[in-house]
């Protein structure tokens, strides 16, 4: 894991005195909200519908388990008692008391961590493959790059008042779980044919009220010339977005509106100008210094199967399904990747308690090589686990309700906070999430339905990423009653699409029998190993409307 | 300038010697900030004065004014005023960076308009040398803002290399 500096270090201490004292004025008045608002938007302090919310910044989600029992102990101290992880690898803290802000952002920085640009039209927190250095396949760590960029695109003094937020995700697998299609950049790491690294850079994918897939911008950008790149399409953005309507103002809009051709032409120019200069060309040595802290951990030389796994396995079917579902292969021998439901039946999509956390710290700590990795559908992974303690580090996982095997099932929602938290919402999303889980509880019949993604969003800002799920549901408000929409087909990985809308919208009391009619169509329709997705792909939308709506 | 707005320049307060000139007023022999339309309309006239010229890149209902725009004139020009019509719009944090590192421009760079405690130290390292700031700030205030950050990650137009540079003593 990367280790700040004392550079890094300082920054951070020097952006929390800057914060204090930028609280310090608010709260004698000297400062009114309209001008406290875009500072405090800087340091990922939100108004929310009941309080401020906080937003701690987990870059591209790795976590040591010294960091993770700080998150613990801040849920503990300054919230009440739980913290939630987001689809932007981010934690959310929803109770915290503004005047006490600066001590908990200061607490944060003791662990190297800090909530430094996960709010505003600025460069977001840097987002990655959460199996990152586990998963075999792998081009090159994607950690590297992103802290990288997370390191230049902080404070950064000409891209801080763009014209709407902006984020970027890296993958370094063909397999891509970073969603970077649908990303401001989304970034692919990848090789040439002389064996060079270099990236892949797709730019003006996003979800929102207009959704667009990036288009590729370019093949292979060399790795040393990636900033300069960055910064070429981060000056177009800034110099040609639009300021003059928010919705119209992400890159996705600009790269519409002048069209990928031209955009690629701007972009070009503008790298030609940076890259003679060679400012930005980041030194070999300060690569291999980051690429250091991300060096393989130190594995044993391990035989690839585990008799006493698969004893466990024999002897106990819960954890045999739990394995099944939750646990991916390693790219080490022995070893396995552990993947951990934030998706309880029946509860809220990406909530941890202070207690659990701190029980995820010590297994990290002790079973899986002091990492934790958030991912961007709100679950959490231990990256380095060996196959003789899965059932050990699955034992203790059960006792705290954190071993529900249902990983890219029907029940492992991503869901945004929805009315119940936000105040951009037209309706919630948890209760319904909440809903479909309960409804589909039984897992003989979540294995049977097998993978099948369902994305709620509260509001067609779309934060819980609905015009990518199989199955996407959208909250709209018709007159002061909450109604969902639906829409099939979208995809968030290498496939990328965006779903279609079947039609009329739905009450909160028709919406469960919707999904669950939608279910049966693609039970009936599936062929051979297909999943709901391919499904849908093969046959269309016309078979899931037409039961969907019948009389 | 506003009347209740002051001037601090490379660091310390300074006397505000330039008008801003109205389009429809005419020429006079006091140094002069023009709209970039009248530099481009009357290049010749000005050219001819005997008088400072300055220019103002206005923000724009959509897009903002092109820094580029200026470039066939910037041997005639010893300012340049970036307006923020906002505080969030931060456009102009690129147009003078261009003037400084694309256009070599090595006259004053003059920020008006709604511009914020902590947007001085970013301006400043994106080549911006001039600030127009509420009378009511203080000298001590302003060095204060300008030092909250002791260290930077990336280059711009400033001095500073950048961490990722510096690391190595590049």
């Amino acid at each position: 894991m990367y280790r700040y500096d004392e550079f890094d270090h300082q920054l951070v201490a020097e952006r929390v005195e800057q914060f204090r004292g930028q609280v310090a004025r608010r709260v004698a008045g000297e400062i009114t909200e309209d001008a406290f608002k875009p500072l405090r938007l800087m340091n990922g302090v939100y108004l929310q519908l009941h309080a401020y919310m906080l937003r701690v910044a987990i870059p591209y989600g790795t976590l040591s388990s010294k960091q993770m029992r700080m998150l613990a102990h801040l849920a503990r101290e300054y919230d009440r008692g739980y913290g939630h992880f987001t689809t932007r690898q981010n934690i959310q803290y929803n109770w915290p008391a503004l005047d006490r802000i600066p001590d908990l952002l200061q607490e944060l920085a003791s662990v190297e961590m800090h909530a430094i640009q996960t709010s505003g039209n600025c460069i977001r927190n840097v987002t990655s493959d959460q199996y990152a250095g586990a998963i075999a396949d792998e081009v090159e760590d994607p950690r590297i790059i992103s802290e990288i960029i997370r390191q230049w695109s902080t404070f950064h003094p000409e891209f801080s008042y763009l014209p709407r937020k902006f984020k970027i995700a890296v993958t370094g697998h063909k397999n891509d779980r970073a969603a970077i299609k649908l990303h401001d950049i989304g970034i692919v790491i990848v090789k040439n044919a002389a064996g060079e690294i270099g990236y892949e850079v797709h730019v003006g994918g996003g979800q929102g009220r207009t959704p667009f897939i990036a288009k590729k911008m370019s093949d292979f950008v060399p790795a040393a010339q990636l900033l300069a790149y960055l910064e070429a399409v981060m000056r177009v953005y800034n110099m040609l977005g639009r300021r003059d309507n928010s919705y119209k103002a992400r890159i996705k809009i600009l790269v519409h509106e002048t069209g990928e051709e031209e955009m690629r032409r701007l972009v070009e120019a503008e790298f030609a100008k940076i890259d003679a200069s060679q400012m930005l060309t980041v030194p070999q040595e300060e690569i291999d210094r980051i690429a250091a802290y991300f060096a393989p951990p130190a594995l044993q030389e391990l035989p690839a199967a585990s008799a006493s796994l698969d004893a466990a396995r024999a002897s106990d079917t819960a954890f045999d399904h739990w394995v099944t579902t939750n646990v991916v292969s390693h790219v080490k021998p022995g070893y396995g990747i552990v993947n951990i439901s934030l998706k309880p039946i029946g509860g809220i999509p990406g909530d941890a308690s202070d207690a659990q956390m701190d029980v995820i710290a010590d297994l990290a700590e002790t079973y899986a090589q002091d990492e934790v990795r958030v991912t961007h559908e709100q679950n959490l992974v231990l990256p380095h686990v060996k196959l003789d303690d899965l059932k050990t580090v699955y034992d203790t996982l059960l006792a705290h309700g954190l071993a529900t095997p249902n990983l890219g099932m029907i029940s492992d929602t991503i869901a945004c906070p929805g009315l119940d938290y936000c105040n951009l919402a037209n309706a919630r999303s948890i209760p319904l999430a909440q809903e479909i889980s309960n409804r589909f509880a039984d897992l003989d019949r979540q294995y049977d339905i097998g993978e099948l993604k369902i994305k709620i969003s509260g509001c067609i800002n779309a934060c819980g990423h609905h015009h990518v799920g199989h199955i996407g549901i959208l909250g709209v408000d018709k007159k002061g009653t909450e109604f969902y929409q639906i829409s099939l087909g979208g995809s968030a990985d290498e496939n990328a699409s965006l779903g279609d809308i079947t039609g009329r919208a739905f009450t909160e009391d028709d919406i469960v029998d919707a999904i669950e009619n939608l279910v049966a169509s693609y039970v009936d329709l599936r062929q051979g190993g297909e999943r709901f997705i391919d499904t849908y792909r093969r046959v269309g939308m016309q078979p899931f409307k037409e039961r969907l709506y019948a009389e | 300038m506003q009347s209740n707005r002051q001037l601090i320049k490379d660091g310390t307060l300074a006397e505000n010697l330039w008008l801003y000139l109205e389009d429809d007023a005419a020429l006079s022999d006091t140094a002069s900030i023009v709209s970039l339309q009248r530099l481009e309309d009357e290049a010749d006239t000005l050219r001819a004065r005997n008088a400072p010229l300055g220019v103002i890149l206005r923000a724009g209902e959509k897009q903002g004014e092109d820094v580029r725009r200026l470039a066939p004139f910037l041997d005639m020009i010893q300012l340049v005023a970036i307006e923020f019509p906002v505080y969030r719009n931060g456009r102009g944090f690129s147009s003078a960076r261009i003037l400084r590192e694309e256009l070599k421009f090595d006259g004053e760079i003059r920020a008006t308009g709604e511009v914020l405690f902590d947007q001085w130290q970013p301006m400043a390292r994106c080549g911006i040398n001039a600030f127009e700031v509420d009378a009511s700030i203080s000298l001590d205030q302003f060095n204060q803002a300008m030092g909250e950050f002791s260290q930077a990650y990336q280059p711009a137009s400033d001095a500073r290399r950048g961490l990722l540079w510096q690391r190595h003593g590049k």
